[in-house]
């Protein structure tokens, strides 16, 4: 049952988005016209003659009442058309899916590399509450995490990029490469992936280890801690076979709100490096004032930190021994 | 001989109100194969005490005396020599078993892991004999259950579990810490009978302010009050002639006996009072009392008071 | 209430990283409240373009010639302003949406949809989005934060007001005779408003960073420039990474923005301390 209305909301939650998408350039101040053809700046209106824009109305369907233009939209999106960029002159659902692409890479090598990293310095500091490991690690985790991702993205360029060879400064791959094997296109990719994978890495990992050493400290507290002592074994097993496990359980859901955090955050390290994934596109729309291309990076973006939210709500039911017997 | 001897033992806890004296100088012996019971209200330092002599609190706690076993001063030996007895040597079963069980692993897996450790066993061996063990604590269908998570257990039936985990590595001596709290009545008793047949070889420090059981299965009652030990007598001779008057004052608040309350309340374990720690709920206190605080003294044959009623 | 901050106060200045973050924050308020008593010159006046550091010009000049500290020096006021306008308003609407939703149950129900929806929307790029629609201006990015900002409070408030709302001595107030919104303000308020402190510097946080991003990406008030947008000019011009330039015209806004978020999370961490004793015990002087 409970699984249903989470379906259910899920579901509404995408409806509520689409429609949002739908009425934001129609409900905004300002010309519609304008927002949905694309225009450099909000402060020169379009010059057309009436004819002219009589028949861009038309094009659009601007002229049709709401809902029959709300039905075709909604229409549209189940076909995958999600517009034309006046920037790139090309679908909008070709751009953002070739950029998701590379986002997905990116992401997904991050959140791999911050969630061991983060959980794993959590525990220890967490173990070792109070003690030198511990203050150290917290202040040093708290200290890089204030750095804005779009501004350590720069010093990195900076400092690693420029100076050496070895990380490239910009794109996912070497413009005109021409591989002879996958291994190299692989080692290109790779090697283009580092520096901002290190930065949303490095952005994002405090979340990660301050909710995992709240959780493993509530852990150390139970009883059953105790019990584990008392049988004496050892500290190490009992951190790894009876700490980990129970601790783990709360993270799981944060770790969905920590990917959409992290998609998010790679709008700005996408920008920075010149990195061709839809964060960097939703940032050249915004600076040309792409407005079909704005809202299809923003869809993809929202409905891609959604289903990852959706699965781990999935997910964490079926870890739980507790929950799974309900 | 003993296998347990205890001498002056203090532990106390340094807080930011104070420090919390939980033990005052006791003295204590358990015999071989002796079930000796430590009876005392909550708060009186009982379960503090237990986890003493297994070393299972904090490092900042402040702990004085010495605690011999088989020759050990348990005390001085560092916690690599100590996780060597525990669980194998000197065993606890901890309050509460809903808490005292890791919710997210099988019961089976958390009685093997300490035989697999103390006992060298491999995984499979130590899940048979860990299923063996459940089977000596009648719980019903054993191969299931070792599959099974806490929360498919009832009450008893964890309680029953606890007591697998400690018997799993064959320890000489039990620390029972309120085994029979929170369970029904008949379930009570069948844990007092299970109990009294497994630890029929083994010593024991069976912690409870649950007089009924401590009289089925101990040979000696030793009674406690604000950290110190008050009286300590056989059995049968707390019940026919308790000499300290917090004693009979336990006795008369049994149900059959007339729920009679002690008056007051237990004191702070910070703000002990002067002299003898029971004078302010004391009926029988004299000057002396609240003045000199009395030490303990044999005063029949194997019968230990601390009382100037007797001194 | 007052013995209880005077002992609240004394254990603050027990916490190390909350002593420092206060100090650093101090560090850019009083410049930032004094600003044009101590700027040097006018920041949008034009002087000769791409300076490097000199008696005259500090931290050199921008590509358009401006005085790059008499910038930074005005926008720590444009980035402080907007945070803790933001934090304020964001707290009073969600403190009070917060306790009338954990008080009385039904318009609860109704308040807390809206906030499971704002809250399971992700929130930045829905900000980019709506920023992108509307004016760059201070104003605009101060609505969108504020409307984006109150559903976390919200929620957390409603929580603790639940707790709070069976314990005996409201029921003994209102069997006094007591009606509600005297209940909620002399008997549930004070206990709430710890929360709400550390909400508001944990909410300040984000803002900052949230602004500066925003900037970053252009989508900042061009006339009244904060952190976050003279970080997203220096970074629109084209040699940036390769000349020395970085260093005063990029370095500088950049830590800013770093030390200022630095303070707030750790005043934030020391205050969720206070409150949370389960996590003491590691940052005692």
């Amino acid at each position: 049952m409970h699984r249903i209305t989470k379906i259910i909301s899920y579901i509404a939650l995408i409806i509520l988005i689409l429609s949002f998408n739908f009425f934001l350039p129609r409900v905004m101040p300002g010309d519609p016209l304008s927002f949905l053809t694309g225009n450099p700046t909000m402060d020169m209106p379009i010059v057309l003659d009436e004819e002219m824009r009589a028949k861009l109305l038309t094009y659009y369907g601007l002229d049709k009442p709401l809902q029959q233009q709300f039905y075709d939209y909604m229409l549209g999106i189940l076909h995958g058309d999600l517009g034309w960029s006046i920037y790139f002159g090309a679908p909008v659902s070709e751009i953002v899916i070739g950029g998701l692409k590379w986002t997905l890479l990116l992401v997904g090598t991050a959140t791999a590399i911050y969630m061991a990293l983060g959980i794993l310095l959590g525990a220890i500091s967490a173990w070792n509450r109070g003690g030198k490991r511990d203050v150290e690690l917290l202040t040093f985790v708290l200290s890089i995490s204030s750095f804005p991702s779009f501004f350590l993205g720069m010093l990195f360029i900076i400092l690693l990029g420029v100076n050496l060879s070895f990380f490239p400064i910009s794109g996912a791959q070497t413009p005109f490469a021409e591989y002879s094997t996958p291994f190299e296109a692989a080692w290109d990719t790779f090697r283009h992936l580092l520096l901002p994978a290190m930065t949303l890495v490095i952005a994002h990992i405090g979340g990660i280890y301050l909710l995992m050493r709240n959780s493993m400290l509530n852990v150390i507290g139970e009883d059953y801690i105790l019990t584990a002592r008392a049988k004496g074994l050892s500290e190490r097993y009992i951190m790894h076979k009876h700490a980990m496990k129970n601790a783990l359980l709360p993270i799981i859901t944060m770790i969905a709100l920590r990917a959409g955090f992290m998609i998010s955050g790679t709008i700005f390290v996408e920008t920075v490096f010149a990195y061709p994934g839809v964060g960097r596109l939703l940032y050249d729309a915004v600076t040309y004032r792409d407005y079909p291309l704005l809202q299809g990076a923003f869809l993809i973006i929202t409905l891609v930190i959604i289903t990852a939210n959706f699965v781990a709500d999935m997910t964490y039911a079926h870890l739980d021994p507790r929950v799974k017997h309900e | 001989m003993s296998l347990l001897k205890i001498t002056s033992l203090k532990t106390w806890f340094p807080t930011r109100d104070g420090i919390v004296k939980a033990v005052n100088a006791v003295d204590l012996e358990i015999g071989d194969k002796e079930k000796l019971g430590l009876i005392g209200e909550t708060g009186s330092g009982k379960t503090i005490l237990g986890m003493t002599i297994i070393r299972l609190l904090q490092p900042s706690t402040k702990i004085e005396g010495e605690i011999w076993y088989k020759g050990k001063d348990l005390l001085k030996l560092c916690e690599e020599e100590m996780r060597k007895i525990r669980g194998k040597k000197i065993a606890m079963i901890l309050q509460n078993p809903t808490t005292s069980l890791n919710p997210v692993l099988k019961i089976g897996d958390q009685i093997a892991e300490a035989i697999q450790l103390h006992q060298g066993l491999n995984k499979k061996e130590a899940k048979e004999k860990a299923i063996e063990m459940l089977e000596a604590v009648r719980i019903p269908s054993p191969e299931k259950m070792a599959n099974e998570y806490p929360h498919e257990f009832s009450g008893g039936m964890k309680e029953r579990a606890m007591i697998a985990m400690a018997l799993a590595c064959d320890p000489s001596l039990i620390i029972a810490d309120e085994p029979t709290k929170g369970l029904d009545v008949t379930i009570k008793m069948q844990i007092i009978k299970l109990m009294k047949e497994v630890t029929a070889r083994k010593s024991m420090l069976f912690i409870t302010h649950d007089l009924g059981a401590a009289a089925e299965i101990c040979d000696n009652i030793a009674v406690m009050y604000a950290g110190e030990l008050v009286e300590y007598a056989k059995t049968e001779d707390i019940f026919k002639n308790p000499m300290h008057p917090y004693t009979q004052g336990f006795l008369n608040s049994l149900p059959r006996m007339g729920l009679k309350p002690i008056r007051g309340m237990s004191p702070s374990l910070i703000d002990l009072p002067n002299g003898c720690r029971f004078h302010p709920r004391c009926d029988h206190a004299e000057e002396i009392c609240k003045n000199r605080h009395p030490e303990m003294a044999e005063i029949e044959k194997g019968h230990h008071v601390r009382c100037f009623l007797y001194t | 209430m007052n013995r209880n901050l005077i002992a609240f106060l004394k254990e603050y200045r027990n916490s190390m990283p909350g002593l420092i973050g206060l100090g650093i924050m101090v560090f850019f308020i009083v410049p930032a409240i004094f600003a044009p008593c101590i700027t040097p010159y006018d920041p949008h006046q034009m002087y000769k373009p791409l300076e490097h550091p000199n008696t005259n010009h500090l931290l050199g000049t921008n590509d358009i010639g401006q005085d790059i500290l008499s910038e930074l020096i005005y926008g720590s006021r444009v980035s402080l302003f907007i945070a803790f306008f933001v934090s304020i308003v964001s707290a009073i609407i969600g403190t009070a949406l917060g306790m009338l939703s954990g008080y009385f149950e039904r318009v609860g129900f109704f308040i807390m949809r809206i906030v499971d929806a704002f809250l399971a929307i992700p929130r930045l790029p829905l900000i980019i989005v709506i920023a992108a629609f509307l004016r760059p201006s201070i104003w605009n990015l101060i609505f969108i934060f504020v409307l984006f900002g109150w559903p976390f409070t919200a929620r957390i408030i409603r929580s603790e007001v639940l707790s709070l709302r069976n314990r005996p001595y409201v029921d003994a107030a209102r069997m006094l005779g007591a009606h509600d919104f005297y209940i909620l303000g002399r008997h549930i308020l004070p206990n709430v408003v710890p929360l709400i402190i550390v909400q508001l510097i944990i909410e300040a946080r984000h803002v900052i960073l949230a602004e500066s991003g925003l900037s970053f990406l252009g989508l900042g008030d061009p006339t009244a420039k904060s952190w976050g947008m003279i970080l997203h000019y220096a970074f629109e011009y084209p040699t940036i990474f390769i000349s020395e330039i970085w260093k005063w015209w990029m370095l500088p806004p950049g830590l800013c923005i770093t030390f200022t978020i630095l303070s707030l999370t750790f005043i934030s961490y020391s205050l969720e301390e206070l409150i949370n004793p389960r996590l003491r015990g590691v940052t005692r002087v």
